[in-house]
C-alpha cells in the first residue's frame, strides 16, 4: 500500500468512477441522438399542441459535440470538483490528517496523487464521454473534422486540469469538502461573467469547458491559445498556491 | 528527548499553554496528566509538527519519520481494511518494509481477526487500537500518544497499558491522560498540566512524596461533631473536614498519628466503627496540586 493505491482505491472503492464516467459517456450517447431527432422529440413532447409549428435546420455533425458539450460540460464539471474535493480536502476529518501529516517528510507526498488521480478520472471521464459522442455523430450525423475533435478534446481536458487544480488550492485552504466545492463552483460561475468584459473575454480560462463544441463547429481559432496560456499559469499558481496551504499549520 | 523552552501557545486572548518547559528524558514513559481543557493536546500537536508555538522552543532529538503520533479519536478512510491502514503507515516509513511486522502488530493489539475487514464496520475501541497498530508498525524511537486508551473497555484499556510498558526500554513514549490511574501504573515520569500551566514534572515518587500530606478516614457511629471538635484542637492535626459522613483528618507526620489518633478519640469518647489510612494516590497528589 502506497499513496498512489491509496488513490486508486478511493476512486474504485467508493465508486466515484462511476459517477464520472456516467455523466460524461451518458450525455456522450445522448448528445447526437438529441441533435439528430430533435423535432421528433419535441413533436413527441407534445411541442405542435398549440398549433405553432417549429422548423429545424437539418441537423449537422458539430451539433452532436454542441449537445454533448452543453449537457456534459456543467454537470460533469460539477461531479469532478465534488470527486476532486472528496480527496484533496484531506483535512476535512483532522484525524485522517494527523495521520497522513505526521507520516510524510513532504506534504507534496500526499498532494501529488491525489491531484493526478482526481485529474486522470476525469479526463479519462471526458475523453470517454467525447469518443462516445464522436462515434455517435459520426454513425448518426456523419464524419468531424479528426484535427478539430482533437483539438477540441485536449482543450477541454486543459479546462478539467485547471478545475482540479483549483479544487486542490481552494481544498487547502477550506479544509472542508461542502466548503471546497461550493467555494470552487462559485469561482467556476465568476470566471465567464467576468469574461463578460471585452478586454478579458478572449483571456478567459473558462472558454475552454466549451472549446470541443466551438473548434469542432468553428475550427480552431486564432486566439485559442489566449485562453490556453492562462490555464497553464493558473494551474502552475495554484498548485503552488495548495502546496503553501497544505504546509501552513495551524498559527 | 524532548526538551521545550517557554512554550506558550494563545488563541486570542485565550492562553492555552503558558511558558511549558517539558523535559521527557530518552527511554522514559511520560504520562502528560491534567484535567479536559488543561493543554495537553495542544502540546502534544505542538511536539507533533501539527500547530505552530505562539512563542518559545523545541528540541526533539528524533528525526521526523521516528515519531509516532496517535489522536485522540483516530480515524481512517471507511473502505480500507485494518491491514491496509497499517500496511500504509509501514510503508510510509520503510517502503521495502515486510508485511509480516503488520500482521504482527494487528495481533499485538487484538484485530488479528478482524484484519481484512473494513475499517467503516470497526467499533470505537478497535479504531483506537488500530490507530495504536498503525503507530506501533514502523517502530518509532519516540512515541506521542494522546489519550491512548480513553475510548477503550476495561480490557483493552488494560492491553493498552500492558502494551505501552512492554515498549519500555524501547522507544521514548509521551502519553496524555486525565486517566491519572494509567499515568501512576506505567509512567516513570509525569508532568502535571492544568490551565496551560506545568505545575509539576519530574518522577511520580516526587510527586506523592512531595505533595500529598498523610490523610486519614475515620468514620464514627453517632454523632461527629464532639470527635471534630476534640481532634482540631491536636497540635499534629493540619486539617479536619467531614466529607460523606467520614471524617478526614489531615496530619503532619504519619508517626504521630499512629501514637496520638487512637487515644484522641477516646477522649472525646466516641464509638469508632474504622480508622484507614489514606492511601497516597496520583489523583490525591494532583487535586492537592491543583486546588
Amino acid at each position: 500500500m502506497n499513496l498512489w493505491r491509496l488513490e486508486l482505491l478511493r476512486i474504485v472503492r467508493t465508486r466515484r468512477w462511476l459517477a464520472l464516467l456516467s455523466v460524461y459517456v451518458v450525455f456522450g450517447l445522448l448528445g447526437p441522438v438529441t441533435a439528430k431527432y430533435l423535432p421528433e422529440i419535441l413533436k413527441a413532447a407534445g411541442g405542435n399542441a398549440s398549433g405553432v409549428t417549429i422548423t429545424f435546420p437539418d441537423p449537422v455533425p458539430a451539433d452532436g459535440f454542441v449537445q454533448y458539450v452543453s449537457n456534459a460540460v456543467q454537470v460533469g464539471t460539477i461531479v469532478a470538483v465534488v470527486v476532486a474535493a472528496g480527496a484533496l480536502a484531506f483535512d476535512a476529518i483532522p484525524e485522517m490528517g494527523v495521520f497522513l501529516r505526521t507520516r510524510v517528510a513532504s506534504l507534496w507526498q500526499i498532494l501529488v496523487p491525489r491531484l493526478v488521480v482526481s485529474f486522470v478520472a476525469a479526463a479519462l471521464a471526458f475523453v470517454l464521454g467525447t469518443a462516445t459522442t464522436w462515434y455517435e455523430t459520426w454513425a448518426l450525423l456523419g464524419p468531424v473534422a479528426t484535427d478539430r475533435a482533437l483539438v477540441g478534446t485536449a482543450l477541454g481536458v486543459l479546462f478539467l486540469a485547471l478545475v482540479v487544480a483549483l479544487v486542490a488550492a481552494v481544498a487547502q485552504w477550506m479544509r472542508g469538502v461542502l466548503p471546497t466545492v461550493m467555494t470552487s463552483l462559485v469561482i467556476l460561475v465568476v470566471f465567464p461573467i467576468v469574461g463578460v468584459i471585452p478586454a478579458l473575454g478572449a483571456w478567459m480560462p473558462s472558454r475552454l469547458g466549451s472549446a470541443l463544441a466551438d473548434v469542432v463547429q468553428n475550427g480552431v481559432p486564432g486566439d485559442a491559445w489566449k485562453p490556453s496560456v492562462v490555464a497553464i499559469a493558473a494551474i502552475g499558481g495554484l498548485i503552488w498556491f495548495a502546496g503553501r496551504g497544505a504546509a501552513r499549520r495551524e498559527a | 528527548m524532548i526538551t521545550t523552552y517557554g512554550v506558550t501557545k494563545s488563541y486570542g486572548a485565550k492562553v492555552a499553554l503558558d511558558g511549558v518547559n517539558l523535559n521527557v528524558p530518552d527511554g522514559s514513559i511520560y504520562g502528560l496528566a491534567g484535567p479536559n481543557g488543561a493543554g495537553k493536546t495542544t502540546l502534544l500537536g505542538i511536539l507533533a509538527g501539527l500547530r505552530d508555538a505562539t512563542s518559545g522552543d523545541v528540541a526533539i532529538d528524533a528525526k521526523r519519520t521516528e515519531i509516532g503520533v496517535l489522536s485522540d479519536t483516530p480515524q481512517f478512510d471507511k473502505w480500507l481494511t485494518g491491514h491496509e491502514v497499517v500496511d500504509l503507515a509501514l510503508r510510509l516509513a520503510e517502503p521495502d518494509a515486510d508485511s509480516i511486522r503488520v500482521e504482527e502488530v494487528l495481533r499485538q493489539t487484538g484485530l488479528g481477526e478482524a484484519a481484512h475487514r473494513r475499517v467503516g464496520g470497526y467499533s470505537r475501541g478497535m479504531l483506537q487500537r488500530l490507530g495504536i497498530a498503525a503507530t506501533l508498525v514502523a517502530r518509532p524511537r519516540l512515541l506521542l500518544l494522546d489519550e491512548p486508551a480513553s475510548a477503550l473497555d476495561p480490557q483493552g484499556r488494560r492491553e493498552v497499558l500492558d502494551l505501552i510498558s512492554r515498549l519500555r526500554g524501547s522507544a521514548t513514549i509521551l502519553f496524555s491522560s486525565h486517566i491519572l490511574a494509567d499515568v501512576q501504573e506505567v509512567c516513570d515520569a509525569v508532568g502535571i498540566l492544568a490551565g496551560g500551566h506545568l505545575l509539576f514534572q519530574g518522577p511520580i515518587a516526587d510527586l506523592l512524596v512531595g505533595s500529598a500530606v498523610p490523610r486519614y478516614s475515620i468514620r464514627l457511629r453517632g454523632t461527629i461533631t464532639p470527635a471534630i471538635t476534640s481532634l482540631r484542637k491536636e497540635p499534629w492535626v493540619t486539617q479536619v473536614s467531614e466529607y460523606d459522613g467520614e471524617i478526614l483528618v489531615e496530619v503532619r507526620t504519619i508517626e504521630e498519628a499512629e501514637t496520638h489518633l487512637v487515644p484522641a478519640l477516646a477522649r472525646a469518647n466516641v464509638s469508632v466503627i474504622s480508622i484507614k489510612p489514606e492511601e497516597v494516590s496520583l489523583e490525591r497528589a494532583f487535586l492537592e496540586l491543583t486546588r
